[in-house]
């Protein structure tokens, strides 16, 4: 996948690495990230997405150091750090946990790695006072973690990183101990901080949609390998595989077969009709593969010349309807925005469903 | 009191859950703790530690007794009738103690937690007395109340009760040992998600329902460890059947006869072995059995708040029995206090301080100041052992992790007769080492220098001292294990990925958050060290006198005034020790309580 050759302008890179542990409870052992290759650039935002156990977690603690490599090399600016102790390396983590000092108070735990540092009072001081004023948490220097709210806290374990001026910040699905509505705003906050220190920073979370809104470019991993790594569009409109598709966003998977090759170009049938679209990898005509179509990218309409449909659900969710749709062979999802400028079906209606050329994403079968 | 090595164990099965879930946290590995000095010296040093003070006593004592002497021994015992009465002695006593502890243990907590009661500050309090409780007071006391001349019996009832033997066995015995179970079910009942009981509840079960069907089962490790452990605890005691067994013998007791009476180290071995046999089975089946199916507390914080009982009757003869079981306990210190400013106790009441003259100004003043010196010496080491082993097994997933558990918690499971005759095998000569290879002009190198007896390096404090600290890490260990597993581990890794190495975090950060174990392990550990008998009975000489030993004697020789004398004194260095500990040691900031409170 990714370039192995070397890159100067790299900032961090991951070569070939892998780790296993040993099974839990059992024989054998675990490949908890497999064979894994990442150039991270300088600056960037980078996240690591994938459901839970895939080697998110891992990954990152081996980029921290907390864990050692069964194989392969980790270089920071192209020096070798794989057997670097975690306290060595310019890196600062954020726990999902926040994991701050109980017994100390705000001021103490940002300071703490300065301390370690050994500034000087006076230099401790500016920069702990600078980085509250920052994170906005001005006046609570002297409270305890447990005197403030989880979002402050969030903060603080934040402030404790930003303070540090690291090469490289790490993330533990920071936001994922917040409520909803905290959540959303962290997020937007941490955006915005990172773009204007551009720290390069990596990422951990299991959530699509924070993954999509931070991210220069996100590594969407399976089972301790890496499925797919580009820009959030890329990701998201050319999944390379169907566990990407699935993953990220509502898709429906619905079988096409390839008709001819014209140019670069296929034309294919998808739920009766012919499109041309572009080929992506090689076919062959006569091949079965799977069309993928965003929810919103569907839309239904009275029209008799379409596709009829008979709608078996349909929710209301405030700012969209979601209708579950019978296409006689199976079940497909049809989102419709904003449903007050059009008519809501109800359920058990025949409809027509529609589709752009441009809605349909083809993956191998 | 002798035993406990639960009392702080309360957490332990919570503990296993724990390293299971977080297991994934602490890859770490052995590399990782090579990699710095500091660890390594340290997991060195712990393992030399085991080793030498624990592993290598206990195997010297089974040498001894398998070897062609004792081989022999282990037929005659086995195969004859007065021996095989000792050991069916042995195991009903450990039945006994072990029913009705758990069951007053139970009770009250019971109480404590699930009912509005009167006095339960008082009971909490009550039930933890036996901790600070010097071996033989209880006993003494029992005879003093119930005995063929007791206040009670003879006293009240008129009757010339032989209270020595089994029953006497049973009551001093679980009056001792019920705190064990007491703290056990205390959070486990805390621990319960209530949300079970109110589920049990919404689908219509009666209270006597609900305890049948949902508390018990729940509690049912706890019962099985708690029944467990006190079957260790008495089948180990010394002090109790010493005093009170009468024409009831039993393991313990021959163990003592036959090194201090007939100077037979065999044939202590052998009785010992025959001991060790279900102290250790047992402890094994604690440990990988009950430990494992523990159901409680699984998810850690419960929600709302255990349910009352409110069934008036149940509720007041519930009361009644803990309140009646705390009159007993407050009549023995009653007693002892009383006995020990007494002429003679039941006899002549008239008031003295002769007592109190022969402990601090006579013949006991040396072994008040030696005792109180040693375990002085031996809480600091057995306080920050235990901690740092805790740390290591938490923290650091390294190969034979549980090997260091296990050994650790030996020096407490093997009943501490066996640990003292061990030392009397291993450490009573110098252990040296000599070179093959080169001339008999070249003297031996001295591994281990004689430990014990008279002319051992500080005349044999050093092996008490190490006794001391042998018996008290498990207890420090269990409770730095139990809260530091309840620390989330990425505390500490955020201070390394802020830059600092281990033995910085370990001081600013570990250290001050597991300040509540590290405290419940020095009170433990000088408690322990000052009321511990049978693992240093054999190993006293006339230049150190141990307080514990002293009692013995003067009980033996029927000057229980004496003996009481002691025992308050002991009971008041031990609370001046607590308040002094906690003065210095204890946590005041909010942070450290909060981490408590959500154990
Ligand atoms: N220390 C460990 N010992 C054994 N298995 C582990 C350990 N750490 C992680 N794993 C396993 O490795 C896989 C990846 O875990 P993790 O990196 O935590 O996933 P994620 O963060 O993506 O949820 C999981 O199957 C997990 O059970
Ligand atoms: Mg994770």
């Amino acid at each position: 996948m990714a370039a192995t050759q070397s890159n100067a302008a790299d900032s961090l890179r991951l070569e070939s690495i892998s780790k296993a542990f040993p099974a839990r409870g059992g024989e054998g052992e675990v490949r908890a990230v497999d064979t894994v290759n990442l150039n991270i650039l300088p600056g960037e935002f980078l996240t690591l997405l994938g459901p839970s156990g895939c080697g998110k977690t891992t990954t990152l603690r081996l980029i921290a150091g907390f864990e050692t490599p069964s194989s392969g090399r980790i270089l920071l600016d192209g020096k070798d750090i794989t057997n670097q102790p975690p306290n060595k390396r310019d890196m600062a983590m954020v726990f999902q946990s926040y994991a701050l000092f109980p017994h100390m108070t705000v001021f103490d735990n940002i300071a703490y790695g300065l301390h370690l540092r050994r500034l000087s009072r006076s230099e401790i001081r500016t920069k702990v006072v600078e980085t509250l004023e920052l994170m906005g948490l001005k006046g609570l220097g002297d409270r305890r973690p447990n005197e403030l709210s989880g979002g402050q806290q969030q903060r603080v374990a934040l402030a404790r990183s930003l303070v540090m001026e690291p090469r490289v910040l790490l993330f533990d699905e920071p936001l994922s101990n917040l409520d909803a509505k905290l959540r959303v705003q962290m997020r937007s906050e941490i955006h915005r901080l990172q773009r204007r220190l551009r720290i390069t920073s990596i990422y951990v979370t299991h959530d699509q949609i924070e993954a999509m809104a931070l991210s220069d470019r996100i590594v969407v991993m399976n089972k301790g390998k890496i499925e797919q790594m580009g820009t959030p569009g890329e990701i998201y409109h050319t999944p390379a595989t169907r566990f990407v598709a699935d993953f990220i966003g509502r898709a429906n998977f619905v079988d096409a077969t390839v008709i001819e090759e014209s140019g670069s170009n296929l034309v294919v049938e998808v739920l009766g009709r012919r499109f041309t679209v572009p080929a992506k990898f090689s076919y062959s005509p006569g091949m079965s593969v799977v069309a993928m179509l965003r929810s919103e990218s569907l839309t239904l309409r009275q029209d008799e010349s379409l596709l009829q449909v008979v709608i078996d659900q349909a929710m209301f969710l405030g700012s969209e309807v979601e209708y579950v749709v019978n296409v006689g062979t199976k079940q497909i999802v049809v989102v419709e925005q904003d449903p007050r400028g059009i008519s809501v079906f109800d359920e058990g209606q025949q409809v027509g469903l529609d589709f752009a050329q441009e809605a349909i994403h083809l993956l191998p079968a | 009191m002798e035993g406990s090595f639960a009392s702080l164990n309360v957490t332990s099965e919570r503990y296993e859950v724990f390293t299971l879930l977080n297991h994934t946290r602490y890859g770490a590995g052995f590399r990782r703790i090579w990699q710095d000095p500091v660890l390594a010296i340290s997991l060195l040093l712990v393992v030399l530690f085991i080793f030498v003070a624990i592993i290598l006593p206990i195997l010297a004592m089974v040498g001894a007794s398998l070897s062609e002497e004792g081989r022999a021994l282990f037929a005659h015992y086995l195969g004859e009738r007065a021996y095989q009465d000792i050991i069916t002695n042995t195991l009903v006593m450990g039945l006994t103690v072990a029913t009705a502890g758990t069951a007053i243990g139970f009770l009250f907590a019971y109480v404590q937690v699930k009912m509005k009661a009167p006095f339960k500050r008082f009971m909490h309090l009550i039930a933890l007395v036996p901790i600070i409780s010097p071996p033989f007071a209880v006993a003494t006391a029992i005879i003093l109340l119930f005995g063929r001349n007791g206040m009670i019996s003879k006293g009240i009832f008129g009757v010339r009760y032989d209270i020595y033997g089994l029953t006497g066995l049973t009551l001093a015995l679980a009056l001792s040992l019920f705190t064990i179970a007491y703290l056990n079910f205390k959070g486990m009942l805390q621990a319960l998600d209530p949300s079970l009981e109110e589920a049990a509840t919404n689908l219509g079960a009666s209270k006597w329902h609900i305890f049948r069907t949902v508390t018990v089962p729940m509690l049912l490790p706890g019962f099985a460890a708690s029944f467990l452990l006190l079957f260790v605890e008495a089948i180990a005691d010394l002090g109790n059947p010493l005093v009170l067994g009468g024409n009831y013998e039993v393991l313990a007791t021959r163990v003592y006869i036959s090194i201090i009476g007939l100077h037979d180290n065999v044939a202590a071995a052998v009785f010992s072995m025959i001991l060790l046999v279900p102290s250790l089975t047992v402890f094994i089946i604690q440990r990988y059995w009950v430990g494992r199916t523990s159901v409680v507390s699984v998810t850690g914080k419960p929600t709302g708040t255990p349910q009352q009982i409110t069934h008036p009757v149940v509720r007041w003869v519930l009361i009644s029995l803990v309140l009646g079981i705390c009159a007993l306990i407050v009549g023995i210190y009653v007693v002892i206090f009383v006995g020990s400013v007494t002429r003679v106790f039941g006899v002549n009441n008239a008031f003295t301080l002769e007592h109190f003259d022969f402990v601090i100004n006579g013949y006991g003043s040396e072994a008040m100041v030696d005792t109180t010196t040693f375990a002085i010496v031996a809480t600091p080491l057995a306080g920050v052992l235990g901690m740092l082993i805790a740390f290591l097994i938490v923290r650091k997933a390294f190969w034979g992790r549980n090997a260091v558990d296990f050994g650790t918690m030996l020096g407490i499971a093997v009943p501490g007769t066996i640990l003292g005759i061990g030392y009397l095998i291993v450490f009573n000569n110098p252990i040296t080492l000599t070179l093959p290879f080169v001339g008999d002009n070249v003297p031996a190198i001295t591994l281990i220098p004689k430990l014990t007896g008279g002319r051992a390096i500080l005349g044999g404090a050093l092996a008490i001292i190490v006794v001391y600290v042998v018996r008290s890490v498990p207890a420090a260990l269990r409770s730095g294990v139990a809260l530091l597993s309840q620390i989330d581990p990425a505390i500490e890794e955020a201070s390394i990925s802020l830059g600092a190495d281990n033995a910085v975090t370990f001081r600013k950060i570990t250290l001050p958050l597991i300040r509540p174990a590290f405290l419940a392990g020095l009170i433990y550990a000088f408690a322990r060290s000052m009321t511990t008998i049978s693992a240093i009975v054999f190993l006293t000489t006339p230049q150190t006198r141990i307080m514990t030993q002293q009692i013995l004697n003067e009980t033996e020789q029927g000057r229980y005034g004496n003996a009481f004398a002691y025992c308050v004194i002991l009971i008041g260095i031990v609370l001046v020790a607590i308040a002094i500990l906690y003065a210095t040691v204890g946590s005041t900031t909010g942070a450290e309580r909060s981490l408590e409170g959500g154990a």
